[in-house]
């Protein structure tokens, strides 16, 4: 009973204290959106764009200590930096995902924390006025109806029901806490598996602003003023739904444009009728959607080449070199050794009749270059194409990795077809260097591998938390590079110096 | 001692036939795909299936599905996978059940005809012969056996490979004497109980193995 007691007070606690985090969340974010959208396409919009994640960081921190209150750990906030070049840094933080997790649970801390905060705050607070009504009741003027409250005795009939306030009170606090922890916290934490699209979370945030404003006009009432927010968000999720589902650049060119005009048409016909003056921005759209067709197609197209050109003459170099690897190994290792086998034998037999004690000797040195020679064609084979992974698929050939490897590696892989074996090889490839490459450079302690697929993409993510500040150009990972564009992937190193490194292949695989 | 063949190239499948014929074998079968060999198991109930681990028709893992079917339907056949690689998985699944009469080989071992002759014996009569690669592979991770000492790590990977306390002690120059007291520390390192068989023993620390990889 006190425990619970206790939690209640700790959950009543967490949530009243949105009214402070609550409001430096809102100051935070609409002064940094204010200042980078104005500084936008300035020079200046980077350091303001750095500072800002620095602030939403060290406010995720704060929010991640207060989670404790109930019970939630969400890990350290950990910021990292990094990007190359001066834009690059701006880009890295817009390109940031914690940035944006954080940024989110900001967000609902200011947009629903707050309101749950006063609601929280009003409903403990009577209770509790009740409670203490006998201590004050002489000073205040206080009466429910015409039930006026001027003896101690009446103020005495407050107590019971100023704790069954408090107590209901506190419970339904303690559930709210509850679900927020459940549901918003996580977002504090590491983000776990590949990228997800930020739909859900926006659709959440559209419909609970959508309820606020419904009600807030309800309760005021008056002329249906709430019809402008509405179609605004409309506007924004159905955009963000096409962006989702478009095919292509000019599709979601045209889409835009299409959203735009019938959000136009909306105001027009909100706005009362009259002149239909949305058919000069519906031409306006349509010669822009003409124009982008021919420069995004033409713009397409030539980019197209060019990434073919180059992605092939890196294919065509990768697999020169690994050619002339093989050709060498072979030529200086097995081939060489099974010539000193058959002069070995050679010898035997001629001393077979006369030195059968010499020969034996010749014969088991041989069998030992048999040995060698067998030895070195299996680490050359396994070097081309592990066994296993021909065998059972890329989940057996990391998970034989991750048993080799001498730092821990958790691998996260779900049951899923095997995909093409070219993409599985290039797969296995870039989990195999980036396992290596933290066992001998980066001094990491835990690794990570992720994979998983979607109908159109596998995705390999491993997450090192070594020193970090790999060189996406060394020799090493610009053959995985190279290994990926091949397939027309893309491989994405970040590793921001003494952040750890995170090495992200997308592998398209139709199926 | 009756033995059955499954290897696809015909070259290694006349050469080991002849191989165990002339070392007094019984080759009641060499078949070329997986088929065939739990077809031929079922029919003759050999004492050991010799097994490749890559078969008809896909080249993959046929063999070790095959042996593990064969360990399920045929409890008597002892299996013994011989393969160009060895994967330490693959161990693992054939260990899985247990029970003796398991090897896996690499076929680079087959040039020591005395060694691979003791160790096909030694498995078809109930024992184990695991290849001294996947023991490499196994030392080779983080965990429990960071504990042992150097002496110890050489006696636990004789263990595995399956030789008797006698083989291990010539093997390192020791008294028989000297490896029982090692076994019984590596016992109590990894916190296992002693039991009687050699082969026991060395499920026993694969087991251990498999509970908490790389840790």
């Amino acid at each position: 009973m006190l425990g619970g007691m206790k939690t209640a007070v700790r959950s009543f606690l967490y949530l009243a204290s949105a009214l402070v985090t609550g409001a430096l969340g809102f100051g935070l974010l609409l002064a940094g959106w204010l200042a980078t959208g104005l500084l936008a396409v300035t020079p200046l919009s980077v350091p303001v764009l750095v500072a800002f994640r620095w602030g939403v960081g060290a406010l995720a921190k704060l929010e991640a200590r207060l989670a404790r209150l109930v019970g939630v750990d969400p890990g350290p906030q950990r910021l990292t930096s990094g990007g190359n070049g001066y834009w690059g840094r701006g880009r890295a933080v817009l390109a940031d995902r914690t940035f944006w997790r954080q940024h989110g649970t900001l967000l609902a801390r200011t947009a629903v924390g707050w309101p749950l905060a006063v609601g929280a705050v009003s409903l403990v607070g009577s209770g509790v006025w009740f409670v203490f009504l006998p201590v004050y009741y002489r000073w205040v003027d206080f009466h429910i109806g015409s039930f006026d409250v001027d003896t101690l005795g009446k103020a005495l009939l407050g107590i019971p029901f100023g704790i069954a306030g408090t107590v209901v009170a506190l419970a339904l606090v303690h559930w709210t806490a509850r679900g927020w922890a459940r549901v918003v916290l996580p977002y504090l934490g590491p983000p776990r598996g590949p990228a997800k699209s930020f739909f859900v979370p926006h659709a959440v945030v559209v419909t609970i602003a959508d309820l606020i404003v419904l009600i807030v006009w309800a309760s005021v009432g008056g002329p249906f003023w709430p019809k402008w927010v509405l179609a605004a968000t409309t506007l924004t999720i159905s955009l963000h739904a096409w962006l989702l589902r478009a095919p292509s650049a000019l599709a979601r060119v045209a889409g835009v444009a299409v959203f735009l005009e019938a959000f136009q048409v909306a105001v027009w016909a909100f706005g009362g009728g009259g002149y239909f003056w949305p058919i000069w921005t519906a031409i306006g759209f349509a010669t822009a959607v003409g124009v982008a067709t021919v420069v995004l197609r033409r713009g397409r197209l030539e980019h197209r080449i060019e990434v073919l050109e180059t992605t092939r003459a890196g294919a065509v170099d990768v697999q020169e070199s690994e050619l002339r690897r093989i050709e060498r190994d072979l030529h200086d290792g097995a081939q060489a050794r099974l010539v000193a086998l058959g002069m070995n034998l050679g010898l035997a037999e001629q001393k077979l009749a006369g030195d059968p004690e010499a020969a034996r000797d010749l014969v088991a040195e041989a069998r030992a270059g048999v040995e060698q020679a067998l030895r070195e064609l299996r680490d050359l084979a396994r070097g081309v194409h592990p066994p296993v992974l021909t065998d059972r698929g890329l989940g057996a050939a990391v998970a034989s990795l991750a048993h080799a490897s001498a730092i821990p590696v958790v691998v996260e892989e779900p049951d899923a077809e095997r995909p093409p074996a070219v993409v599985e090889t290039a797969a296995y490839f870039v989990v195999a260097e980036a396992v290596a490459n933290a066992a001998k450079h980066a001094a990491a302690t835990q690794i990570t591998v992720r994979i998983a697929r979607d109908d159109r993409h596998l995705v390999v993510e491993i997450a090192d938390d070594g020193r970090g500040g790999a060189d996406p150009a060394g020799s090493g990972l610009l053959g995985l590079r190279r290994r990926v564009e091949a397939l027309d992937g893309t491989l994405a190193v970040t590793s921001p110096s003494g952040g750890g490194t995170v090495l992200r292949a997308e592998l398209p695989c139709a199926s | 001692m009756r033995v059955l063949i499954a290897e696809d190239l015909a070259l290694l499948r006349d050469g080991l036939t002849r191989l165990l014929r002339d070392n007094g074998f019984d080759v009641v079968g060499a078949v070329s795909d997986a088929d065939a060999l739990v077809h031929a198991a079922r029919a003759e109930k050999p004492d050991i299936a010799i097994v490749d681990v890559r078969l008809p028709p896909s080249f993959r893992d046929e063999g070790i599905r095959a042996a593990l079917e064969l360990r399920a339907t045929v409890p008597e056949t002892a299996i013994l996978v011989v393969s160009q690689y060895v994967e330490q998985e693959y161990a693992t699944e054939l260990l899985a059940s247990g029970r003796g009469g398991v090897g896996y080989l690499l076929k680079d071992r087959i040039m020591h005809v005395d060694d691979f002759i003791d160790a096909v014996r030694r498995v078809a009569e109930g024992g184990t012969a695991l290849d001294p690669e996947v023991v490499a592979q196994l030392f080779s991770r983080r965990g429990p056996l960071e504990g042992l000492s150097p002496r110890e790590r050489e006696v636990l990977g004789l263990m595995a490979e399956g030789r008797s306390n006698a083989a291990i002690a010539s093997s390192l120059y020791l008294s028989i004497g000297a490896v029982e007291k090692h076994i019984a520390s590596i016992f109590t390192k990894l916190r296992l109980r002693q039991t009687a068989e050699d082969h026991r023993r060395v499920l026993a620390v694969l087991a251990f193995l498999q509970a908490e990889p790389g840790v």
